[in-house]
């Protein structure tokens, strides 16, 4: 059997919107300079007032996402995401009666293309505001560059926990006004993963994560929550293997090896399709009691039919079925009704950004990047992923969801069930990480 | 930790998870080392090759025949005139060149991208995985730990490759035109080889190794773009302290850096792709022509 998430072919260039080209240059006199920058200063007057597209043409967003490499799947989802609620929103009178457009950049998961990518969509096309973001390193490389830009970002995916952490806080903290968060970070999901390793017959643990500061954030998190929490548990093995390594069985034959009770591993993308494909061959599953996977229901596992195996846990940002709320309820069937798979959390995070958006130029009145920092500071929202808050640092008081791993007929994809909602907010995560450094980001 | 605390966490499946990277390293290694040893070109474009046999294996096996071996030598033929099309359409042109060396590696490093590029439009960027064949898919359980029965297989096609290569370029006059012309060209023209078409033909077969290497190797990793970039990097490793040139260095080289890189990870938990890197290093200081250095062997 040949599986594969391979995108389409031509999808590389997502460049295309049309950038003005440059005019043709004549001698300009003193006169007409000044008339020119005269001009030139009232239109960009006008532009802080009013937004860079004025008050009648669309409100336009921009959004970087990973659309190519190992985890292009992820941008596929976010994309879903966009599509359905912008055509809910433009379906419904869109934002104070404007279109909404959404610009869509490829990250290709580096913080340089991001940065790139993001300038342009800011500089070139004047988008009103921007959100996306799949991977950690992507985000710790874009927050600063966001202060320095002053528009507001909504981060729907990546999640290090330093992004929502004020700079000055922690020697990685790059959280700023700018920066905001829609989705859960690592430090709400791994307070679950703790939460979960506390009910579990497991002492000695072991991880296998990716190399960079998404898997050592992971496994650090991990640890001081179990010992804020005083949960019984030795840290025996750890392997972090580059991103986009094509065979693990060295560091899963390493991992057995150590014979450890659990494993908690934040591998994700098809490096995670990969990983359970050859763990599988090397009879971990048999070997090893729990596996945790923390971005086990990303997207490509539940959506191709060669998920993550029954009965181990995996958390996720958003789950289809809870809250069992009318919002989610509705969202999650029309959502399947269009593309014929559940919703993943990539897709609900990119969805809820632009409703977010909606509401804060609505109650604004407009786009002014200030503006909307102050409208989106403190902000209280409810989506399918349920009611929250943006807390002092810009960071969703969302939930941290786990669950063990079952294979779901009607829907034809795994779900999480039971399923457990842990609450994450400010002085749950302060007081679980006890006397660590690490920040809540929150 | 002591030493003796650590031997025992070195099973059987190490040492066979260790020979089978070492195989794969092998098969595209040792057409690295056959191209350059006669035709003096590091073709950079060798890791695309063994990409390239991978990905149209996996596309045989899924749209054409469901027979993984068929689809495996369709790779390896295809990828073999893929790569004697470069030759005779570009690198050709470069022998005579004073800067012979630089053109050559900016040559195959373009078309390392041409290939990582036409692999994305056809294939997208995404990942695919494929079973290993029906016969040898099956797990081994050994000293307590378990591996898939194909990791052996890989070994035993290496060797044969080994062996069925060192017959043929010592028992067959293809291989003596091939060592004559590898030890003096201007000779082994003066004395009627049709050179040109002796060198299409190394690298022919060169590149039928990369395929063969990528094709046979697709069960057991996943098959990426990015799968050429990695693998490039560690073949000319295992070149290098085998010794340029030679195909009994590029397979002890390959199993050398294969055990590395399955006991690396037992040792450090982070890091452990620089040890390679390492030996190369020492391998260089205290023998720069390699551990059977000496080209034509």
């Amino acid at each position: 059997m040949v599986t594969g998430n391979g995108e389409a072919g031509n999808k590389y260039n997502r460049n295309d919107d049309v950038k003005a080209g440059s005019e043709s240059r004549a001698p300009v006199g003193r006169r007409r300079f000044l008339q020119a920058a005269g001009a030139g200063t009232a239109v960009a007057l006008a532009g802080c007032s009013g937004g860079g597209g004025g008050d009648d043409g669309p409100v336009t967003l921009g959004a970087a996402y990973i659309l190519s490499g190992f985890a292009s799947l992820y941008g596929e989802e976010a994309e879903r995401g966009i599509e359905f609620a912008q055509s809910e929103i433009n379906d419904n009178g869109g934002i104070d009666g404007r279109e909404v457009e959404v610009l869509t950049r490829d990250t290709e998961a580096s913080g340089d293309t991001a940065i790139q990518q993001i300038r342009s969509l800011v500089q070139e096309d004047n988008v009103d505001g921007l959100f996306g973001l799949d991977s950690s390193g992507v985000a710790q490389a874009v927050a600063p560059q966001i202060s320095q830009l002053q528009i507001p970002f909504m981060i729907t995916h990546a999640a290090t926990p330093f992004v929502t952490s004020p700079q000055g806080e922690h020697e990685d903290s790059v959280g700023n006004e700018y920066v905001f968060r829609d989705s859960n970070s690592l430090a709400q999901d791994i307070y679950g993963a703790a939460r979960v390793a506390e009910e579990l017959d497991a002492t000695e643990w072991a991880t296998i994560g990716p190399d960079y500061a998404f898997g050592y954030e992971t496994w650090d998190y991990f640890q001081a929550y179990c010992d804020g929490l005083g949960v019984d548990a030795e840290f025996t093995a750890e392997q972090f293997p580059a991103l986009a390594t094509s065979d693990y069985t060295p560091f899963i034959s390493s991992i057995l090896d150590a014979d450890p009770d659990a494993v908690l591993t934040p591998l994700w993308g098809a490096d995670l399709t990969t990983f359970v494909g050859q763990a599988e061959d090397a009879g971990w599953f048999d070997q090893i009691d729990h596996t945790l996977f923390s971005v086990g229901m990303g997207t490509d596992l539940p959506s191709d039919g060669s998920p993550l195996p029954e009965g181990e846990y995996a958390s996720t940002r958003y789950d289809p079925f809870v809250p069992d709320t009318e919002t989610n309820n509705s969202f999650r069937e029309a959502y399947y009704e269009e593309y014929g798979t559940l919703p993943t959390y990539n897709a609900e995070g990119a969805y809820r950004a632009l409703h977010l958006y909606k509401e804060a130029i609505e109650s604004a009145g407009g786009t002014d990047p200030s503006a909307l920092v102050d409208e989106f500071t403190g902000m209280e929202h409810s989506g399918p992923v349920g009611e929250y808050q943006f807390s002092e640092t810009n960071q969703a008081t969302v939930a941290s969801i786990w669950g063990t791993v079952t294979y779901d007929d009607e829907w034809g994809s795994n779900v999480l069930d039971p399923v457990d909602r842990y609450d994450a907010g400010p002085d749950v995560l302060s007081e679980a990480l006890g006397d660590s450094d690490l920040p809540t980001g929150i | 930790m002591s030493l003796s605390s650590l031997v025992p966490l070195i099973g059987i499946s190490d040492v066979v998870i260790g020979l089978s990277l070492g195989s794969r390293l092998f098969l595209i290694a040792v057409g690295l080392s056959l191209i350059f040893g006669v035709l003096g070109v590091l073709n950079f474009a060798h890791g695309g090759f063994y990409m390239l046999g991978a990905y149209v294996t996996l596309a045989v096996v899924s749209n054409v025949v469901d027979n993984f071996w068929v689809a495996a030598v369709v790779g390896a033929l295809a990828v073999g005139v893929v790569g004697a099309a470069i030759e005779f359409s570009a690198i050709r042109r470069l022998y005579e060149r004073a800067d012979s060396d630089l053109d050559q590696l900016i040559v195959t490093f373009g078309f390392v991208l041409v290939i990582h590029e036409t692999v994305r439009f056809v294939w997208g960027s995404g990942s695919y995985s494929i079973d290993p064949p029906d016969v040898f898919n099956f797990s081994v359980t050994f000293g307590g730990s378990t591996f898939n029965a194909y990791r052996l297989a890989l070994i035993g096609l290496a060797v044969a490759v080994l062996v069925g290569l060192w017959l043929f370029i010592t028992r067959t006059y293809f291989g003596s035109l091939v060592r004559g012309t590898s030890s003096d060209r201007e000779m082994a023209a003066m004395l009627g080889v049709d050179v040109p078409r002796l060198y299409t033909g190394v690298f022919f077969l060169g590149s039928v190794l990369a395929g063969l290497g990528g094709a046979l190797s697709a069960p057991l990793q996943s098959t990426s773009p990015a799968l050429g970039d990695q693998v490039i990097i560690d073949a000319f490793i295992v070149v290098v302290i085998g010794g340029l040139g030679s195909m009994s260095g590029a397979f002890v080289g390959a199993m050398l850096i294969g055990m590395m890189q399955s006991l690396g990870p037992q040792f450090i938990s982070a890091g452990s792709i620089a040890i390679p890197f390492l030996a190369m290093v020492i391998v260089l200081l205290i023998r720069p022509e390699g551990l059977f250095g000496g080209i034509g062997e």
